[in-house]
């Protein structure tokens, strides 16, 4: 680790030299050549983490993940397994279907108007309101299946 | 007699207690399948397979069954004929030894899989294919097993369908292995045609076409992953640890070899064929040696190394040598299976993680795992005395005393210092050295379902070569007269990948950045074999589409047949004509004129 600091300092220090030119042209071309070492310096390997795409291990259990809706075919002696969630589980139904519209309402009025501009969504702001899109966050499935 | 009629009884015996897990849950109602009653139904077959092995063994009996003919054709019979020979009678109790410990060690690497018996019934379906090809007495049945094997890869490979890229490493396992049976129908309906009859040893005709013998080269190929055909070995490591080692180290890739070894007579015939397996062996094997320098993932660095001991393989056959090829199949199939279920042990206990480069100082903490890891490694590369050192060095000695390609010889050679140099490499990074692994890794080898398989196999692989080579009389005489340095070759350049690998690897300590030269880029990326081919020949094939279909449909019919035909001809028909009708009157005048003026002077 006390490797990488030493040659992020060097390379700092030769950004740093280059910080003021002011000429467009020379900037393109320091930028490309500077582009072009990169690429060249990539590792051949990267290493990748299982998990992470690319890896492994990614992926690997979506062949057991099932959506939340095959719940409700379940047999009934089957939830009777379960039967707090399941007398709940009306309950949170009907409470996904009022915050629907609140939650596109509020979607709506907070993306710009080209397109949403990262990933991120947006908190709940009003008091009782919930946050957009919350059913598909609560509901998703565990990574590693039973 | 009665000891046929054992023998036979055995054999067969055998083959029911495998079919038994799948038949008996359609007869009875309350009968489930579990893991544990499939292992247990492997071991009880493999206790069986051990009798008609050393029946063979002491009496030397071997018998060919047939009965329940086909008949759909008045003079062709295709007979449900079963061959124990030599090959089979080994085989057996090898190949059921292997899946019985890699079953055991699936009991405990697949525990958490919600569809666990599934898993074990597709196991069990491939080493019914398996067997079958390898008792099969005509090609018929030698096809049944090697499309079963073929497929069952394919559903074992994609096991965790939900992952592109399983998904597109079954696929390739698949086309490759249906671009080998082109070759394999090729040669059977050779057969079919010019001999008469599926069996096998009824074609010992006297010279034999090239054609059929390179269906069978060819079929191998795709089987077997040699050079042309290899890029499914190493994408087929996306299946679970337990697939790859039972299909792809020890069973399924030798069914190739294992075809050429059958249909020998044939092949002996024909010197071109055998130097066709001799190159293209020597190839392969050396390329995967070279693929496997610079892999990462440890169950790359050991299908590489697969493929380049199937490499070896072909090498053994192209000398002429059926024999030494099983040898080396079935002292292979230990150590190979050995190292799977070792890497297997490895990522579990490291929660997931393939990479060398972030595993190291594990000999303490897994002290089990990476002892047998170290003994197959040394098996593997041929140390004196362990398994791989009696099939291995005949091979190599066999290679040097005989009037071969040269050329093959320095390629296997090479491949053998490579083979040296990557298994050590591997071994030095998995084992010594500062830990790499992240920090709270909670590992242990307790669980006797994972350490008992892989001390099992290692005790295998250590008396296997000794046991096996004493056990089968060879038919053609052993060279015994060379120069030392012929003698030692195989030790000699071993050593010499050793010396090589440790240089590299103190060399690599003192490294900052990661050099990227022209050698280790045509390694890292398997040698640009699988963009190139991938690409080129499914672009080529969709161009090729494209412009037939633009040709023969847009351009002919639509434009040529009908509006544009008829317009470009009388777009040439107007041209013609206003050339001629230019509408210079001048010109039409003073023709004119002189038309008249030759006209009056010709007639005056």
């Amino acid at each position: 680790r006390d490797k990488y600091r030493y040659f992020a300092c060097l390379l700092r220090e030769r950004f740093d030299k280059n910080k003021d030119v002011k000429d467009m042209v020379k900037a393109t071309e320091l930028l490309r050549a500077g582009e072009e070492e990169f690429w060249a310096n990539q590792h051949p390997q990267p290493y990748i983490f299982p998990d992470s795409p690319g890896g492994t291990s990614y992926e690997r259990y979506e062949c057991y993940k099932l959506p939340e809706w095959c719940l409700d075919y379940w047999h009934p002696s089957e939830k009777a397994m379960y039967p707090d969630y399941f007398a709940k589980r009306e309950q949170w139904k009907k409470l996904q279907r009022e915050s629907w519209d609140k939650e596109i309402k509020q979607l709506e009025e907070e993306t710009p108007a080209d397109g949403p501009k990262t990933e991120a969504l947006p908190p709940a702001r009003k008091e009782g309101h919930l946050p957009p899109l919350w059913w598909h966050y609560v509901t998703r499935p565990r990574e590693i299946p039973m | 007699m009665e000891i046929t009629l054992l023998l036979n009884t055995s054999m067969l015996l055998t083959l029911t207690i495998i079919l038994t897990p799948t038949l008996l849950p359609l007869l009875s109602k309350t009968y489930r399948n579990s893991p544990t009653t499939i292992t247990r139904t492997v071991k009880a077959a493999f206790l069986t397979s051990l009798v008609p092995m050393s029946l063979f063994t002491y009496c030397n009996t071997e018998s060919i069954t047939s009965s329940w003919e086909w008949k759909f054709i008045t003079n062709f019979k295709i007979p449900l004929s079963f061959k124990m020979d030599q090959y089979s009678m080994m085989f057996f109790p090898i190949a059921l030894f292997v899946t019985w410990s890699i079953l055991q060690f699936a009991t405990w690497y697949m525990a958490m899989e919600p569809h666990i018996t599934k898993f074990f019934s597709y196991l069990l379906m491939f080493l019914i294919a398996m067997l079958t090809l390898t008792i099969a007495n005509n090609m018929f049945l030698l096809f049944i097993g090697w499309e079963g094997v073929g497929i069952m890869s394919f559903l074992l490979i994609g096991w965790w369908h939900g992952r592109a890229e399983a998904n597109t490493a079954a696929l390739q396992a698949v086309l490759y292995n249906r671009i080998g049976d082109i070759g394999l129908i090729l040669n059977m309906a050779w057969l079919a045609s010019t001999t008469n009859s599926w069996e096998i040893q009824l074609s010992h005709s006297p010279q034999t076409p090239i054609l059929p013998l390179l269906g069978l080269i060819l079929a191998a190929t795709g089987k077997s992953a040699q050079f042309g055909l290899h890029p499914w070995l190493p994408a087929a490591m996306e299946g679970p640890t337990p697939v790859s080692a039972l299909l792809h180290s020890s069973t399924m890739v030798v069914a190739g070899i294992f075809l050429l070894i059958r249909t020998h007579p044939i092949l002996t015939t024909n010197q071109t064929a055998l130097t066709t397996c001799l190159c293209l062996g020597a190839l392969s094997t050396l390329f995967a040696a070279i693929c496997a320098l610079t892999q990462n993932d440890i169950k790359k660095i050991i299908a590489f190394s697969t493929s380049s001991q199937l490499g070896l393989m072909m090498v053994t056959i192209g000398l002429d040598l059926p024999q030494l090829a099983f040898l080396h199949i079935s002292t292979h199939a230990f150590f190979k299976a050995m190292l799977f279920l070792c890497s297997g042990s490895i990522i579990h206990c490291l929660g997931g993680e393939q990479d060398i480069r972030k595993m190291g100082g594990l000999q303490k903490t897994l002290p089990t795992t990476t002892s047998c890891l170290t003994i197959g490694n040394l098996a593997l590369m041929g140390t004196p005395f362990l398994a791989g050192f009696y099939s291995k060095d005949l091979i190599i000695e066999n290679l040097n005393t005989s009037y071969v390609n040269t050329w093959a010889l320095l390629l296997t050679l090479l491949a053998t210092t490579f083979t040296a140099t990557y298994s050590l490499r591997m071994t030095l990074l998995v084992q010594t050295g500062s830990t790499r692994i992240p920090t709270l890794t909670p590992m242990n080898e307790n669980n006797p379902m994972a350490s008992n398989p892989i001390t099992r196999l290692a005790t295998g692989s250590i008396l296997a070569g000794l046991l096996i080579s004493s056990i089968i009389p060879p038919t053609k005489t052993p060279p015994m007269t060379m120069p030392i340095t012929t003698k030692t070759t195989a030790i000699i350049i071993t050593i010499l990948g050793i010396i090589l690998a440790l240089e590299l690897s103190s060399m690599t300590h003192t490294l900052t950045q990661p050099k990227q030269g022209t050698y280790s880029n045509f390694s890292s990326t398997l040698g640009y074999f699988n963009p190139l081919t991938h690409r080129s020949s499914s672009t080529k094939l969709l161009n090729n589409g494209q412009q037939i279909a633009q040709n023969l449909i847009d351009s002919s019919w639509y434009k040529k047949m009908g509006p544009e035909g008829l317009a470009d001809l009388q777009q040439t028909t107007a041209k013609i004509t206003t050339t001629l009708h230019s509408g210079l009157i001048k010109t039409y005048l003073g023709s004119f004129a002189l038309s008249i003026l030759i006209t009056a002077l010709l007639t005056h």
